[in-house]
């Protein structure tokens, strides 16, 4: 298992070089540079030359890209050119928001799916099964955006009942006990987090489905059932376990996208995490801040591929790695 | 189950929704305070004044310092006495001697002196820092920008005399920083010094907090020495930055707001039709529309094709259809070039207009050789169809919209339109390389008149040129517009010190360039701003909606945050 492990962390490194070397090589063919706000009138051109050269944008692209390479190599990700701040201070400010509604949104998803799953699954071609199904039809197919702003025109705009955006209330914030704070908190997290989870609960909870009605009609639970043992353990203790394993394998792919954040949903809810970060550092061509920023998403997908890989050895002993 | 699901969720809400921070409208009977609420789009990037340069960062800078020289808009920038309580020109207009109040301090209690400004400025100098605003000492002599008499008297040194208007403004629009506290920062890395984001404070208000993409909030500067006048009514101002206009709407319209820059026409209609507790305030004039011909074409070097071009299309029509309300209120005005019409002292109001009319337009574009000969409906010359590609850019629906307009219009007299919509960046550089054939783009306006940048022909930089060529100045002249007598004009302008005498200048200049038509000028148009009618002595301008916060009140019966 740990030389497994450890040929998935090396075989990382590849992959690591192929994407920034991708994103690199996008961001400069891309018309314009991080000196181009200051192309205005009222602004002397000489201070996109200074910029230009303080950034050493006057090199030769593979110069830059070599010593781009030898940069990473050491974990320093450099400087951010447009806040001239090193770029992992940068992200440390965003990723800790994200990983927050990330959590939330995983809650959502997935106990959420398999719970419903598990429910039509057992009550298959029910009037639930199929209430439940249309349902998640509907989510699935819907636009997060427009989710987002359905929500919000409900909850806030027309029920006022939760907060329209941002981490916490903005005025009496400061004002509040602790116990307040995190309820505001909590609060703040409630629509975000459907938005972003529903359409991807009503996925997992179709995947359920389908995977608990393969095992019910498995040999064993025939022989579990036979052997009179009452349905709630022959489902929650047979059947639900075994219909687990392509969830995890579900789980491992979605950590990356909960870690990139998702730029609509921050966008509308004015959260202030990675996906708006990153839209942000590309907008401005801030070369070292997006490069920083894809790295930790490499970072983050083969992670949870090795995680889902671990989750699956553990839950299923037929699995071996070496 | 899922029915069980349902209803739970929805429990779940309402139980937080009551524990929520309690509001009331009631009063305490404390003298009046308040919090204002201001809906930003983008979170502010530096307020280091010599590197700030977002709108944003002008909002918070204007409330936490107190100005060199106060400005004020009427027709013009008004300049009213700040840091400097006074000041004097030389006979030549080359020395500007300012005498300076001993009495205004940073918010540690060091006092603001002459030295600070010079220090300023210096950073402003040093190429290291890059500072967007190196315009501003290009005609200073160095080491005497400005030159140190004492504490409370300097003196600017300029090489020559240039609109005094800008003169001064580049003698005073830039925030003091302090060097006791800056003196020593490493100036390459200056946007990202810690003061950057926790500033000293010299005006009336002060930085309380920055949360990073979420909010900032301004205290009144309880060190505030200055004079009376200055002291905030209000006791917070916090700054909600929300990137997506939709929330910022929904925000304004339950109240979680209290004021909304750059609200659209549709929806100020509806804001004017259920939610009668805003205000709807308009800022004149602040940017135009215009589809650039771009004249290294062939077809759009006769000037007749542009001036038929202009013809057919009725700019009437279009504000009516994408820039009225439904109460039929017009938001814009016709446009007939880049001076804003809010320079009212500069602005040519004589200039009519080119009234629409499709026939006149076809029997230009007859006289310039193109008529449909091949009977396909569409004009054509030398065996060449007249079709254009008509470039914007994306994420735009107003200058989407208007393209489609002008395609319609257009195609009425024979001529064959394809729109393009380009991502900004790529649409600007190809502006900016003229590799376009006609656009249809924007300027936003600028306080100072200085139409070379637009309008004058040195072309000597081409997109080769070195990085530091000067006349790379002028290349925002997308059109490649030349003529000898505007160039004369322009420098005629630039070299006349005084308003008064430059003014006549530029009016004349502005009918020479409407007369070649090198633009299809459309309009300019108000920005609308939302403000809660509980504010009162708001001072929505031209300038700015927020710069002179210390003069908003909320009466003390409409307090509607319990802050205290």
């Amino acid at each position: 298992m740990a030389r497994y492990i450890l040929r998935k962390l090396l075989l990382a490194i590849p992959l690591i070089i192929g994407v920034v070397t991708i994103i690199f090589f996008l961001v400069e063919l891309s018309p314009g540079n991080v000196a181009d706000k200051f192309f205005t009138p009222d602004m002397t051109p000489d201070v996109r030359a200074l910029i230009v050269h303080k950034y050493g944008l006057d090199q030769p692209m593979m110069v830059r890209y070599l010593l781009m390479l030898k940069n990473l190599a050491t974990f320093d990700f450099g400087v951010s050119m447009v806040q001239e701040r090193p770029v992992f201070d940068v992200i440390m400010q965003a990723l800790p928001n994200t990983l927050l509604l990330s959590t939330v949104t995983l809650i959502v998803i997935f106990p959420t799916g398999i719970l419903l799953g598990t429910l039509q699954g057992v009550r298959q071609g029910s009037v639930s099964d199929t209430g439940i199904s249309l349902t998640s039809l509907f989510f699935y197919s819907m636009p997060s955006f427009w989710l987002a702003l359905m929500l919000q025109l409900l909850f806030t705009l027309h029920w006022h009942i939760l907060p329209t955006s941002g981490l916490h209330d903005t005025v009496m914030y400061d004002f509040m006990s602790p116990t307040q704070k995190l309820v505001d908190r909590a609060e703040h997290l409630i629509l975000p987090g459907i938005a972003m989870g529903l359409a991807s609960a009503a996925g997992t909870a179709r995947y359920m489905r389908s995977s608990l009605l393969e095992v019910i009609r498995q040999d064993y639970i025939r022989t579990a059932r036979a052997k009179g043992l009452p349905e709630r353990t022959v489902i929650g203790k047979h059947a639900v376990r075994n219909a687990l394993l392509p969830i995890i394998t579900l789980m491992g792919l979605s950590l990356p996208f909960l870690f990139s954040g998702s730029v609509l949903i921050e966008y509308i809810f004015a959260w202030p995490g990675m996906g708006r970060l990153i839209v942000n550092a590309i907008f401005s061509q801030d070369t070292p801040l997006i490069i920083g920023c894809f790295f930790v998403f490499t970072l983050v997908v083969v992670a949870g591929n090795l995680l889902a890989d671990i989750a699956y050895a553990m839950v299923d002993p037929r699995i071996q790695y070496d | 189950m899922y029915r069980r699901v349902a209803p739970s969720l929805l429990a779940l809400a309402l139980v937080t929704g009551c524990t929520g921070p309690t509001r009331t409208t009631s009063n305490d009977g404390r003298p009046p305070g308040g919090t204002l609420v201001i809906a930003e789009q983008a979170d502010i990037g530096h307020l280091i004044s010599v590197v700030s340069e977002s709108a944003a960062d002008g909002d918070i800078d204007s409330n936490i310092s107190f100005p060199i020289v106060d400005s004020d808009f009427d027709c013009s920038l008004k300049k009213l006495p700040g840091i400097a309580k006074s000041w004097e020109w030389s006979d030549d207009g080359k020395v500007l001697s300012m005498t300076l109040r001993d009495d205004i301090t940073f918010s540690d209690g060091v006092p603001v002196t002459a030295k600070d400004i010079k220090f300023t400025y210096d950073l402003i100098a040093d190429p290291k820092v890059a500072s967007p605003r190196l315009s501003y000492i290009e005609r200073m002599v160095p080491g005497e920008r400005p030159k140190v008499i004492d504490d409370t008297h300097i003196e600017w040194h300029f090489t020559e005399a240039y609109d005094r208007d800008t003169q001064m403004a580049h003698a005073s629009a830039v925030s003091v920083l302090p060097e006791h506290i800056l003196g020593k920062a490493d100036r390459a890395t200056l946007r990202g010094n810690p003061y950057d984001k926790d500033p000293l404070a010299t005006g009336p208000f002060k930085l309380a907090s920055y949360e990073p993409n979420t909010r900032i909030v301004l205290e009144p500067n309880d060190k505030f020495t200055g004079p009376d006048e200055y002291k905030p009514h209000l006791d917070r101002v916090i700054f909600s930055i929300i990137p997506e206009y939709s929330t910022r709407l929904i925000e304004l319209q339950n109240g979680d707001v209290d004021l909304m820059q750059g609200i659209t026409v549709s929806d100020a209609d509806m804001l004017r039709e259920k939610h009668p507790q805003i205000r709807l305030v308009r800022r004149g004039w602040r940017s135009m529309d215009y589809v650039a011909w771009n004249e290294t074409k062939p077809m759009f070097q006769d000037k007749r094709v542009r001036k038929a071009l202009a013809m057919a299309v009725d700019i009437d029509d279009m504000i009516s259809k994408v820039l009225t309300s439904k109460t039929g209120e017009s938001y814009s005005k016709r446009a007939i070039g880049t001076v804003t019409p809010a320079l009212c002292g500069v602005y040519n109001d004589q200039i009519k207009p080119l009234s629409y009319n499709q026939e006149q337009a076809k029997k230009l574009l007859a006289d310039a050789g193109w008529v449909d000969r091949d009977g396909d409906g569409f004009l054509d010359k030398d065996g060449k169809k007249f079709e254009f590609t008509l470039s914007t850019n994306t994420g735009n629906r107003r200058r989407a919209d208007t393209a489609i307009l002008i395609q319609a219009y257009l195609e009425k007299i024979g001529v064959r339109v394809d729109i393009e919509k380009q991502e900004s960046n790529t649409f600007f550089d190809n502006l900016r390389k003229k590799d376009y054939e006609a656009a249809l783009s924007g300027w936003s306006a600028g306080l100072f008149v200085d139409p070379s940048t637009i309008w004058h022909s040195d072309v000597t930089c081409g997109p080769d040129a070195a990085p530091d060529c000067k006349a790379r100045k002028y290349e925002f002249n997308f059109v490649g517009y030349s003529n000898p007598e505007a160039d004369e004009l322009m420098q005629e302008g630039l070299r006349t010190p005084e308003p008064e005498k430059s003014a006549p200048i530029w009016k004349h200049l502005q009918q020479v360039i409407y007369d070649d038509q090198p633009y299809l000028f459309l309009w300019w148009m108000d920005e609308i701003v939302g403000v809660s009618d509980r504010f009162e002595d708001t001072q929505i301008d031209v300038l700015s909606p927020i710069d002179h916060l210390y003069k908003w009140r909320v009466p003390a019966d409409k307090i509607k945050y319990q802050t205290h």
